[in-house]
């Protein structure tokens, strides 16, 4: 039957108002409903557990060939008792004279860290103070926002630049290596983060006024450099994450044969001693994995084998109380009064 | 369309006296009560006039009580007359008990206020005046009227931003925040940069801001539309057109056909020279009948031009369907007002050619304005627990705070000696030489460990999900989306869209225990079918011989146009037979009993064009030529029988305002109206009183069984009484609503006496209504029997199956309804709600102490059952059956208690004969004694308060006007829509808000605490290795995105599962997705996350030249993997939208930290290159992965394989067998088919 324009068109309008049907809107997309079946479980636990032993293995094994020696020097070189007065004093001389043995053949390049303990660079008075506009850009050499208490000279108030409490207490112990008596060469350049030294020191920007004041922070700055060159100023004030800390000094390009003796003279300048700090010269061979750290090893070998463990153990639960997957039997209320399916 | 509201006047005859005078066979009767209250009057209000007063504060004292209470159905729409809120008084069966109506009690102060203010003078003081045609001294101060313009909106530019905010810091969690960045701006407090701790604030704010500001703009837009259209307004004798806005109170209109009305208007004249006037009121309370609305005869002879006077009316208000005023015109004596002199603001004109009036009300102080609310503001449950939770986190964040604050306190004083020379303190400010005490942001230790607690306070603020009020806020709209847009809840037969009215409240549909459903309209269709009638003792119900559309159909033609009932109805050859050619007295009968069902009554016919009538309703292609008659009224029994009269021949043609024109087999007959009392809740029937063609004066009359036995005269023929009264027994068990028809004919003294007692009750001043009501009951006596009829109000599309589906799934239906006993057991019956094997217990009382009786004995037996109920097997399952008689001596004393007992021990509570305040009493009665959630299902107005009282409430947008729309939080077109409702998007939302919630609160934890981890090891002092920029764009584009897309689209269970399971619905009753103990599983899971999350980067990287910002962008990496894996593990449906917000919030993060990481004055500038280039970097992130997810993933596995819940199994069924897809969906199929 043939409908009237009039009508079809009503029709029409009705049809309009109906919601349109998509599978959008009917909440009917394809869509992929994983269930975690037995093969799944135990199969995920088994490749975790497959792939994290190798490569536990891999990393405790290159963790192992890193050749790392620690020398804790801060309460060796300081003969005083007030150890805090003697470090004060600029007077005095404060070389420091240690032995280092190799344990075994290093290859270079050869990291020279300095370690420093109970050092919270990550202080939140620390590390705000500091001001990277300042450090940039030459005009901004009055930008001393945040800088307090280093932020102008004691005397006239001229701006510190680099000002801020992290540059003001710049390490300032210095190395000086020899093996058998012989110098060592310390390669002291691009230890830096290249980005630093491009993009956030500034190279027509030089330090003024920096260490100029009643009490000394830390080593001193040649103001004829640009702060993209001071490479010390840039690693020291890119921040420690933790108070533990290393910062690079230098590399040894040499490679080092077993059983050598490293003569290490130490100007022992730093004062942690006012807080109960520790110093320590590291030197170390490094690998994919970074410096000698077992724990990432063994903690990829053990949550491998737990994995692993944890797939056996399912194994034996699936086979001790298998349940058939979506029994209807199961359902609680199948359960109630077997009698009477649902 | 209720029987019970007060009927239409007749159109008012006083004007054939004017008019209309000299009409052959009239002895008019010279002063007819003014039009009485017109049908939209439905609430009694305090303000109503006086003569409308009468019948509404009746109805207002026993509104269970109805045109045809002993009917089956008749009483269904009892509850919802106009009484809907005042009345809790009940009304006792007077002709059954033979005692007057006064056992009722006025139980609230409203509704015996209400009867004191309806008879109070309108005092000078509480009055408006409105001087017609003057507009100028109309508006003089100091009256100040505003003007026709309406402002809609909430804000001007100028205050968009103080009030926004204002109202948006109404929640508690935003000055939370607010005080947070307050403290953030103190210098020693300073945590975060300023931008970075007003961000997230900022944007939340910001984000519902836009949204106000927009909804706000739409608001002005379509004001500017209303304010700019034309009136036509009487300026200096010609009516001129002026914009809406300009319209003042007291000026003259004119309003043509189809036009709307731009302000509240008081009618003087319209083209009907009785002064009727026809309005749709379908902009104000969305019923779509006709109106009739009447100009005062006083001011309908006066050009409007001419017309002065004043107009003496009730401040504006908002009941609109109360008016009260009085016109004095030329100082003459003052005429009073009513509801139906005033046409609203809204109305359309229609079937007038125009109407003149004077406006009264304007602008603001309209009643649609005044009207205008917005939809009720609930709050979740799931929400109101989510504050437990909230708490607890505050209680964990001061924990956190306070150890960092006191271990600060302990490494300061550890070091109080070493502050100043510690370089990383630098306690001493060296800038001041002069003071070598000087100190740089020191304020002492005590101060000290206070600025450290306020400052990990704002460290660790988004402990507290900021995000999630937000996000919640967007998945419930999301929610609504697919509600609305769902095709199984559409409603074809009425184009009626889901309706989500309340945004907030979407997850507690799935937590319902309790349903009370309103019956008529609700469960039935209230579309009422003229069935079978009973016509001197024959019982004529056999329609089977019959069903074509020509089929007893009259088609009449007049001036050549064809005419055709809109509506066919079956009808008995037997019957149409005797009507044809029958004599006797039984033909006699017949007759005259169609003659009753097409004149008693209030119908308006109205001849509507073919194609309007596809449109508006169904469409009959056969009809193209003719046109159809349809027939407005607002009761739907009414409509049906005289639908069934024009099909048994009997075709009411015409109605004006002094006869009715009656096409009896073609032949057109014309009644005059002399008289007509309209029904009213006493005596619960209505009359009229014809002249006929042969001059003979009858008296017709219709009401329910109860009210008409007494009026009866059973001398004669009392075997036809007897088979009648048997009939109708049976037409009751079977579920239909009837009707008792009777007449007699008065004799030219009788119609004098009545119609001079008519006449002065009419123009009564003090108790009109009593005076009329007295009339009536003087001449409705000793009436002749003619018969019954029986109406059928069928069942709704598939509610058994729904109400089958709602109990398999746990949720207790209860029906209330206004029916008597018998039909509302009946309709249980059919309905499935009932079974054989119930044992009904039914408490019935007449009196206080019978009721405590019957309570007793049911409590003894609900305790006998159950002692037998321990077997599940042997469990009798009972059904309570309980009158609202009863209920109000139970909720008159102390015995709720005992009911309570025993209803929730029942399967079934069934409560016939309750009034709305009473329904309202019943959802309060679970409300008050169980935790459990209760939904409310209703067409009427008589449902609002049960609707509004309820958890949930949901309107059915039916027959019945809207106001349970209105009242409503979910609107729909149909009962079993509940099904899909409740069982498959209540289950979906509340798993998946409740999910959300949960994993706001984990998430947003985990990242706390692995901030927490690290302010350890940085000397107590709230350093982030993680940048703040980070931290601020965690909870809002790292996190956020994949928690509201997995919230709005994931979906555990399939549709066909769920409907296939109704049981599945339990969860959700039980709280099992959302508790205490799964908050402190996830809790404990993001302990073990954070605990991963930093100390294995921590242990690697100890003693390493790790910088800051290289592991804060290590742990910002891992975090958001983490979560999101943690997310993406529980995720059941994987689609497309859901990969590409999970992946892609992991990418997003990625790019986010490369972005900070670019920028050279960051102090992190370049990290995140270089920590990616080295291999530790990539070995950490994977092991803290899945670190961090084997406990999940093992629980997970462990308790789906070896502890499954219900909704477990049911996902592997459906995975397991999909060879059985199609029987649910045959099975879906029938229930919105059946």
């Amino acid at each position: 039957m043939s409908l009237p324009a009039s009508e079809s068109d009503s029709l029409a309008s009705r049809r309009s108002k109906k919601p349109k049907y998509s599978k959008f809107t009917q909440q009917e997309l394809p869509a992929c409903k994983p269930l975690l079946t037995p093969g799944i479980v135990i199969g995920a636990f088994s490749l975790i557990g497959v792939i994290f032993v190798p490569i536990g293995l891999a990393s405790l094994a290159a963790s192992q060939n890193i050749v790392e020696l620690i020398d804790r020097y801060d309460a060796e070189c300081v003969s005083a008792n007030d150890k805090v007065g003697f470090i004060q004093d600029t007077k005095t001389d404060k070389a420091c004279t240690r032995k280092i043995t190799v344990p075994k053949p290093m290859k270079g390049p050869i990291h020279i860290y300095y370690q420093l303990e109970n050092f919270y660079q990550n202080h939140r008075r620390y590390v705000k103070s500091r001001n990277d506009k300042q450090l940039l850009y030459k005009d901004a050499a009055s930008t001393i926002t945040n800088c307090e208490p280093e932020a102008t000279s004691e005397d006239g108030g001229a701006p510190i630049v680099p000002c801020g409490l992290i540059a003001w207490s710049l390490f300032n112990d210095t190395y000086s290596f020899s093996l058998n008596k012989k110098a060592v060469e310390v390669n002291k350049k691009n230890i830096a983060w290249d980005s630093d030294k491009n993009k956030k020191f500034g190279s027509d920007v030089f330090p003024s006024n920096f260490q100029k004041g009643g009490l000394i922070g830390g080593a001193k700055l040649n103001e004829k450099i640009p702060l993209s060159e001071q490479e010390d100023l840039i690693v020291w004030m890119r921040t420690a994450a933790l108070p533990t800390f290393r910062k690079l000094y230098g590399r040894i390009e040499s490679d080092i044969m077993a059983s050598d003796e490293i003569t290490v003279v130490i100007q022992n300048n730093y004062n942690t001693y006012s807080f109960g700090g520790t110093k320590a010269l590291v030197l170390s061979t490094t690998s994919w994995i970074g410096g000698r750290n077992n724990f990432i090893g063994v903690a990829y070998v053990a949550i491998g084998g737990i994995c692993l463990f944890l797939a056996m153990g399912f194994v034996i639960l699936y086979v001790i109380k298998p349940r058939a997957l979506g029994d209807p039997n199961y359902l609680s209320w199948n359960k109630e009064n077997p009698d009477h399916p649902n | 369309m209720r029987p019970e509201r007060p009927l239409p006047p007749p159109p008012p005859s006083q004007q054939t006296e004017e008019a209309a005078a000299g009409a052959p066979g009239m002895d008019a009767p010279t002063k007819l009560p003014d039009p009485v209250p017109s049908p939209i009057l439905r609430h009694s209000s305090a303000n109503s006039m006086r003569r409308s007063r009468s019948l509404r504060s009746l109805m207002a004292d026993s509104p269970s009580v109805t045109f045809a209470t002993n009917n089956l159905r008749s009483g269904s729409k009892a509850e919802s007359t106009a009484s809907s809120l005042e009345s809790f008084r009940f009304h006792r069966d007077r002709s059954a008990s033979g005692t007057p109506a006064g056992l009722g009690r006025v139980s609230t102060r409203r509704s015996a206020s209400e009867r004191a203010s309806s008879q109070r003078d309108l005092h000078d003081e509480d009055a408006r005046f409105v001087y017609i045609n003057d507009a100028e001294r109309t508006n003089a101060p100091p009256a100040g009227l505003p003007d026709n313009s309406i402002h809609t909106t909430k804000y001007t530019v100028l205050t968009f931003l103080p009030r926004n905010l204002y109202e948006q810091f109404h929640r508690v969690a935003y000055l939370y925040f607010l005080v947070l960045v307050a403290l953030n701006m103190v210098p020693q407090l300073g945590v975060l940069s300023p931008a970075a701790s007003v961000l997230p604030l900022a944007f939340v704010l910001g984000v519902t801001a836009v949204k106000d500001a927009y909804e706000d703009w739409r608001r002005h837009r379509s004001d500017k539309n209303e304010n700019n259209r034309t009136a036509s307004v009487l300026v200096g004798g010609v009516f001129v057109p002026k914009c809406w806005k300009e319209v003042q109170a007291g000026e003259v209109l004119r309003v043509v056909a189809n036009e709307t009305l731009p302000c509240d208007m008081v009618l003087l004249s319209t083209s009907d020279p009785t002064g009727v006037a026809y309005v749709q009121t379908i902009n104000l309370d969305g019923e779509s009948n006709l109106k009739t609305r009447y100009a005062k005869q006083e001011t309908m002879p006066t050009p409007a031009e001419a017309l002065a006077g004043v107009i003496k009316c009730e401040r504006p208000n908002r009941n609109i369907y109360g008016f009260l005023a009085t016109v004095d015109l030329d100082g003459r004596r003052a005429v009073s007002l009513g509801p139906s002199n005033i046409v609203l603001r809204g109305c359309e004109i229609k079937n007038t050619a125009w109407a003149i009036g004077v406006a009264v009300y304007t602008g603001r102080d309209t009643k649609v304005m005044l009207n205008s609310s917005g939809a009720p503001s609930k709050r979740s449950r799931l929400e109101t627990h989510m504050n437990r939770e909230v708490i607890m986190l505050a209680v964990v964040l001061f924990l956190l705070c306070a150890i960092v604050s006191l271990l600060a306190g302990i490494w300061l004083g550890h070091h109080s000696d070493e502050l100043g020379v510690i370089p990383f303190f630098g306690k001493r400010d060296f800038s001041d030489k002069d003071d070598p005490d000087a100190t740089y942001n020191w304020y002492g230790m005590g101060a000290e460990v206070a600025f450290t607690f306020m400052k990990s306070v704002i460290t660790f603020q988004v402990m507290i999900p900021i995000a999630l009020y937000i996000s919640m806020e967007i998945v419930r709209v999301g929610q609504a989306f697919f509600m609305v847009q769902d095709k199984h809840m559409f409603d074809d037969k009425r184009q009626a869209k889901f309706q989500c009215r309340a945004l907030n409240i979407n997850e507690d549909l799935g937590q319902i225990k309790y349903v009370f459903s309103d019956k008529t309209g609700t469960l039935t269709e209230n579309r009422m079918e003229f069935r079978c009638a009973s016509v001197h003792g024959a019982d004529f119900s056999d329609t089977a011989g019959s069903g074509g559309a020509d089929d007893g159909h009259s088609v009449i033609g007049e001036d050549g146009v064809v005419l055709r009932p809109k509506t066919a109805v079956k009808t008995d050859p037997k019957l149409v037979a005797l009507l044809k050619d029958g004599a006797g007295a039984n033909a006699d009968r017949a007759r005259d009993f169609f003659l009753t069902l097409a004149t008693c009554n209030t119908i308006v016919p109205i001849a509507v064009d073919d194609a309007a009538a596809a449109a508006a309703a169904d469409p009959d292609p056969a009809a193209v030529t003719a046109r159809l008659l349809e027939y407005q009224g607002e009761s739907p029994d009414e409509q049906a029988l005289v639908y069934a009269a024009a099909a048994y021949g009997y075709t009411l043609v015409e109605r004006t305002s002094g006869h009715i024109t009656v096409d009896v087999f073609g032949s057109r007959q014309r009644y005059d109206v002399l008289g007509l009392h309209e029904f009213d809740s006493d005596r619960k029937r209505m009359s009229v009183i014809i002249g006929c063609p042969d001059k003979s004066v009858k008296l017709f009359v219709k009401g329910a069984d109860s009210s008409m036995f007494g009026v009866i005269d059973k001398t004669v023929n009392s075997d036809v009484v007897q088979s009648t009264e048997k009939h109708l027994h049976s037409y009751s068990s079977l579920g239909l609503r009837t009707l008792v028809i009777g007449m007699r004919e008065l004799s030219q003294e009788e119609f004098q006496e009545w119609q001079m007692a008519y006449e002065k009750a009419s123009t009564a001043l003090l108790g009109r209504g009593n005076q009329l009501r007295n009339v009536a009951a003087n001449i409705e006596t000793n009436l002749h029997l003619l018969g019954a009829t029986g109406i059928d109000d069928k069942l709704q599309d598939g509610v058994p199956e729904a109400i089958e589906k709602l109990r398999e799934a746990g949720i207790k239906v209860w029906v209330l309804t206004g029916d008597k006993q018998e039909t509302a057991i009946s309709i249980g019956y059919s309905c499935k709600l009932l079974t054989r094997d119930m044992t009904q217990i039914v408490i019935n009382s007449r009196s206080r102490d019978s009721c405590r009786k019957s309570l007793e004995d049911a409590i003894a037996m609900v305790n006998k059952y159950q002692s037998f109920s321990t077997d599940p097997q042997l469990r009798v399952p009972l059904a309570l059956i309980i009158d609202g008689n009863s209920l109000v001596y139970i909720f008159d004393t102390d015995w709720e208690e005992k009911l309570f007992e025993i209803a929730i021990a029942c399967d079934v509570v069934l409560c016939c004969r309750v009034a709305p305040l009473q329904k309202a009493g019943i959802v309060d009665l679970i409300k008050k004694r169980t935790s459990d959630m209760t939904l409310a299902i209703g067409d009427g107005a008589n449902d609002v308060s049960m609707i509004q009282m309820a958890d949930v409430g949901i309107g059915i947008s039916g027959q019945e006007g809207r106001q349970a729309v209105m009242a409503s939080d979910f609107a729909m077109g149909q009962f079993r829509f509940l099904v899909p409702l409740l069982l498959v998007h209540g289950h979906w939302n509340y798993q998946r808000m409740a999910y959300m919630i949960l994993y706001n609160f984990y998430r947003n934890a985990t990242f706390v605490f692995v901030l927490f981890w690290y302010v350890l090891y940085t000397g107590f002092t709230l350093t982030t290795a993680i940048t703040e920029w980070s931290s601020v764009l965690y909870s809002v584009i790292y996190t956020a995105v994949p928690t509201i897309v997995v919230a709005i689209l994931d979906k555990d269970l399939s549709r066909r599962t769920l409907l296939k399971y109704p049981q599945l619905y339990g969860p959700g009753q039980r709280e099992e997705n959302y508790n205490l103990r799964l908050f402190i599983f996830i809790m404990i899971d993001s302990v073990w996350q954070s605990l991963a999350c930093f100390f294995i980067p921590y242990l690697a990287y100890r003693k390493s030249v790790i910088d800051g910002s290289s592991l804060g962008d290590l742990w910002t990496l891992s975090v958001v993997i983490l979560v999101n894996i943690h997310l993406a593990m529980d995720v059941i449906r994987w689609n497309w939208i859901t990969h590409v917000a999970i992946w892609g919030s992991i990418a997003a993060t990625w790019i986010c930290v490369v972005i900070i990481d670019s920028i050279p004055i960051m102090p992190g500038f370049w990290a995140i290159y270089k920590v990616m280039g080295t291999g530790l970097f990539w070995a950490l992130l994977l092991v803290v992965t899945v670190v961090g997810m084997i406990p999940h993933f093992a629980a997970k596995a462990f308790s789906e394989y070896f502890i499954p819940s219900d909704i477990q199994i049911a996902r592997e069924m459906k995975s397991q067998d999909f060879h059985d897809v199609t029987r649910p969906e045959v099975q879906m199929s029938t229930v919105s088919r059946a």
